[in-house]
């Protein structure tokens, strides 16, 4: 018999059926499921699915925030060996139908009204999209009479009616599962193109839970069901389906989902996590946080978090030195400073209890993690993408280095080619190809099993990697100089005032910058000062804004070298959106997009 | 929706460690919910007995007296407090609830009444049922009277009683006479006399002690029920209490009823330390210092009535050392000013300064320290 997760969920429900396997917000209380409730869903999901006619290689979409539904529809679909594709929330209509119609989906689940209208609107795009599951009947329910639609509810009765005619028909099609089958679409977020889907296997996803999870690729000691996660990154990604459905499933990982991307902060503090992973974006905003609320503190609260956050500062230092290891003297200040500060802080930032945190998905400023580090979070880089199904490197704890992804996993065959500096990574975790595109497949995969990871890097010191930027955004100034703009960016953004960073200056006598503030603490800093402005534009464009940010460029540009500095900045008169097409589904920025977009701007700081 | 799998409404585990993640309401609506609080309120207590052994039989009259009038202070922050309804006849209430305990304690056929019952278990809920019955009967004026109008009626009743006890003699004993209070006695023993668990203000204060912990407990557990709810939304809005489904006839009833029932009880208790009982205490100056505890404490909290309660009456014994300090203010109540108008005067400088200040009383001073220390390092 094949190991699946699914097949790992069922052995925990039968060995710990009571324990918890994730709790749901609902009403106020944290509504915990057991590993039993977990299974019985996942069989009545996978019932109905055979009900449904899904046969093995089908396609189901899941088209949801974060929930439990969204691991019973995904296991579900695993159980009758079919393929589970997630869909960002926040995709418009127009990439719901591209990666409807791309990948052929058979049903979709679909959250909620939202989600459901968005389909419904590009029905006639996915020829076969032949049902469409909605999990919340509110303005769906006798409104909507497209004979395609199936609550949630309808779905589970169909299931147990046909667990009653076909008790067993569900394990024998999980019997039948072998290694090669593929179970889940990860769609890349699509930063220069429309967006792949990255086929991973059931071999796959087992060598990524035994090196990550099981093996503690990241965590020391492994996950175990004593630990706590929090669900809230999109599960579409394959960095939080690694860290919820399989840490779950394989070291029973308790996870708590929170109530939207929103509350966040708030169900962080609740559950206190011993495991948290982050996107920079979301480490970044929990540091400008901690910058606006101790400003507004009371003076004796200011100047007590003010010496804290120094000291902070130079245990980070040491730790940054020691690759994350106490010396007496940085034990002794932490000490003193948790009873003074860090607990509090960390208890407010719902960090108190982390154990492992850990940031990857995109680069991040080295200065944001040594906050971390100093205040006592054990935060970590690691590396990995969708085709080697997120395995690749990892800072372990105790050998962390900043400014680097880490070392490579046990397994990991990591090179990186002397032509180009590109990095290639080779491991059973290697995906087995782009969704019916041989040819993309083609590029980034070698006959040899060498994946092109399209990222430039090097060896530090023999064992840690650092990337220097992705291949394909390495700009070369009209002085034929390489820059790596990704770097300047992030130290850009490093700055709790600056939400993003885009430098430009391919075939140009010097780089530019397009910026973007983060409105919550320039809007506070403004407040503090007694500027008055009315929108996010206006409030970029006041002079004291373009002073402020000058300083932070100017004290950015000090770090680089000549070429590397940014000559010219101008403000980009909007928040960037995914809905307008200029941030992938992962707040990753479009280049192509922006320089088109804003082209004007851009050419304003040329030719001034 | 359909139920959540494997939720079970009974089952309520905590989580380790965490003290904001409820997996059941009933943790959310746990009196103490964490462990911090559990230990506190522990040592709180125990120091509370132990203080017993401590202090000198003086002190410990005067702390008795004290938990009689938390007592009675939680009684009337159950109508005022938490229900809203302003009341300032608690000291008629209390006077029932001291003439029937000691009407049913006293020894038959003595110069007044006496039905020689001084079992403290039967004396003490009789004490609080007749005033209980006395405030639902008057409850009807409260559901038609709001703010300024039922204080004056309810001040009304004051009077009216102090008039009824000054000149019911058989019961009272008459003004300037008094009679002796309940006498409390448990399965056959005096506690208001020295015995084998100690002298008399010890036995009292113990006893004191375990009924106040009682009776907060209760006044708590109302107050977090379905009933507590709706005495707070009527509190807050009447009309919109009534929309949301709530018969504030009923609810103003039962609010008046209980808080009878405590000030009945604290009536009962109040005189058992001294032993004796006089018509002409139970004026207005009784029913202010009720506000007085109620106001200084902390509004809508039992821990505030309790505090405020201690307050005022550990203020009495620094006030009555006032005219060896001051010599300005006589001991004499014929002079003045004297001790007794500087504390009426107090009492109302008190409640004046907290309503301007701290509305929340003591009880939001101790909010107001510990949200700065929760919210440290930031401020919110």
């Amino acid at each position: 018999m094949t190991v699946t997760i699914v097949t790992r969920v069922r052995e925990r429900a039968l060995s710990a059926p009571t324990a918890v396997a994730m709790r749901r917000k609902d009403l106020g209380i944290w509504q915990e499921i057991g590993w039993a409730g977990y299974w019985e869903q996942v069989e009545l999901v996978a019932h109905a699915l055979l009900a449904l006619g899904v046969e093995p290689g089908d396609r189901v979409a899941v088209h949801s925030e974060n929930r439990p539904e969204w691991l019973y529809a995904d296991l579900g679909t695993v159980a009758v060996r079919g393929i589970t594709v997630g869909l960002y929330p926040t995709n418009p209509p127009a990439e719901v139908a591209y990666l409807l119609a791309d990948s052929g989906a058979k049903i979709l689940v679909a959250e909620d009204q939202e989600q459901v209208d968005k389909a419904l609107a590009v029905l006639d795009e996915c020829p076969e999209l032949r049902h469409i599951v909605y999990l919340e009947p509110r303005g769906i329910r006798g409104r909507y009479t497209d004979p395609r639609l199936m609550s949630w509810p309808e779905l589970l009765e169909l299931g147990a009616g046909h667990r009653s005619r076909h008790p067993g028909a569900v394990a024998a099609r999980m019997d039948a599962a072998t290694p090669g089958d593929v179970m889940t679409l990860i769609y890349t977020s699509g930063t220069t193109g429309p967006p792949k889907g990255v086929m991973l296997t059931v071999r796959n996803v087992e060598f990524a839970v035994k090196t990550l999870v099981t093996g503690g690729g990241f965590t020391s000691p492994p996950p175990s069901d004593r630990d706590l996660a929090v669900s809230y990154l999109p599960l579409c990604h394959v960095a939080e389906r690694a860290f919820t459905v399989w840490f779950n499933a394989a070291s029973g990982v308790q996870v708590n989902f929170a109530e939207s991307i929103d509350t966040v902060q708030a169900n962080l503090r609740e559950v206190q996590p011993t495991i948290l992973f982050g996107v920079p974006r979301i480490w970044e905003k929990v540091l400008a946080q901690v910058d606006i609320r101790r400003a507004a503190a009371t003076p004796v609260k200011r100047a007590t978090t003010r010496f804290w956050l120094r000291v902070a500062d130079r245990i980070g230092d040491t730790l940054v030195r020691t690759g994350g290891r106490h010396t007496t003297r940085t034990r002794l200040m932490y000490g003193l400073g948790w009873v003074f500060c860090y607990r509090a802080l960390r208890e407010r930032l719902g960090m108190r209890r982390v154990r492992y945190a850990a940031s990857g998905a995109a680069p991040i400023a080295p200065d944001v993690l040594k906050f971390y580090m100093g205040i006592g979070v054990p935060m970590h880089e690691v590396y990995g993408m969708s085709e080697n199904t997120a395995v690749a490197t990892a800072n372990r704890p105790g050998r962390v280095r900043l400014g680097t992804v880490g070392e490579p996993h046990p397994g990991v065959e990591l090179r990186i080619d002397e032509l180009t500096g590109e990095i290639l990574t080779r491991h059973p975790g290697t995906f087995a190809g782009y969704w019916g595109n041989p040819r993309a497949t083609a590029d980034v995969l070698e006959p040899d099993g060498w994946l092109h990871t399209g990222d430039v890097g090097e060896f530090v010191d023999g064992g840690h990697v650092r990337i220097t930027d992705r291949m394909k955004d390495i700009l070369i100034t009209a002085g034929g100089k390489n820059v790596a703009p990704s770097q300047i960016e992030n130290a850009l953004k490093a700055s709790p005032y600056l939400k993003e960073a885009v430098v430009v200056g391919d075939q140009r006598p010097y780089l530019v910058a397009l910026i973007g503030i983060e409105p919550d603490t320039v809007g506070e800093w403004a407040r503090r000062r007694g500027i008055t402005y009315t929108t996010y534009r206006d409030l970029s464009e006041k002079p004291e804004t373009r002073e402020l940010v000058r300083g932070i460029v100017d004290e950015v540009n000090e770090r680089f070298a000549r070429v590397e500095q940014v000559k010219r900045f101008a403000f980009l008169p909007k928040e960037l959106d995914h809905e307008d097409g200029e941030l992938t589904a992962t707040q990753k920025v479009k280049r192509a997009a922006i320089a088109k977009l804003f082209e004007d701007l851009v050419e304003g700081m040329y030719t001034r | 929706m359909t139920a959540p799998p494997g939720v079970s409404g009974g089952r309520s585990r905590r989580v380790r460690g965490r003290p904001l993640l409820y997996t059941s309401y009933a943790q959310d609506m746990a009196l103490l919910d964490t462990r911090g609080k559990r230990i506190w309120t522990g040592v709180l207590v125990a120091a509370a007995f132990a203080v017993s052994v401590l202090l000198a039989d003086r002190s410990l009259e005067v702390l008795a007296v004290a938990y009689v009038l938390a007592i009675g202070a939680i009684g009337l922050n159950i109508v005022t407090g938490y229900a809203g309804q302003v009341s300032l006849g608690h000291a008629f209430f209390v006077a029932i609830g001291a003439y029937t305990a000691a009407a049913l304690s006293g020894p038959p056929g003595g110069e007044t009444l006496g039905y020689g019952l001084a079992e403290i278990w039967i004396w003490l809920p009789a004490a609080g049922l007749v005033a209980a019955v006395a405030g639902v009967l008057v409850a009807p004026l409260a559901t038609r009277l709001r703010g300024l109008y039922l204080a004056i009626v309810t001040l009304g009743l004051v009077f009216l009683g102090e008039h009824v006890f000054k000149e019911w003699k058989e019961l009272t004993g008459g003004p300037g006479v008094g009679r002796e209070a309940a006498i409390p006695q448990l399965f056959g023993y005096r506690l208001d006399q020295d015995g084998p668990l100690g002298t008399k203000e010890q036995v009292l204060y113990l006893l004191m002690l375990s009924l106040l912990v009682v009776f907060a407990v209760a006044a708590r557990n109302l107050a977090r029920s379905r009933v507590g709810r709706a005495f707070a939304a009527i509190r807050d809005r009447d009309i919109a209490a009534e929309v949301i489904g709530v018969p504030l006839t009923r609810y103003k009833v039962l609010a008046f009823g209980i808080s009878s029932f405590y000030a009945g009880c604290a009536g009962g208790l109040l005189y058992c330390v001294s032993g004796y009982v006089e018509p002409g205490s139970f004026n207005l100056l009784l029913s202010v210092q009720f506000i007085a505890m109620v106001l200084i404490g902390g509004v809508a909290t039992v821990s505030g009535a309790i505090a405020g309660a201690l307050f005022i009456s550990l203020l009495q014994p620094v006030t009555r050392a006032l005219p060896a300090l001051v010599p300005v203010i006589s001991g004499d109540t014929t002079q003045t000013p004297n001790v007794f108008q500087v504390e009426t005067v107090l009492y109302g400088l008190l409640i004046v300064l907290f309503l301007v200040f701290e509305p929340r009383g003591l009880f939001g001073l101790w909010i107001r320290a510990r949200n700065y220390w929760k919210s440290w390092p930031f401020s919110y």
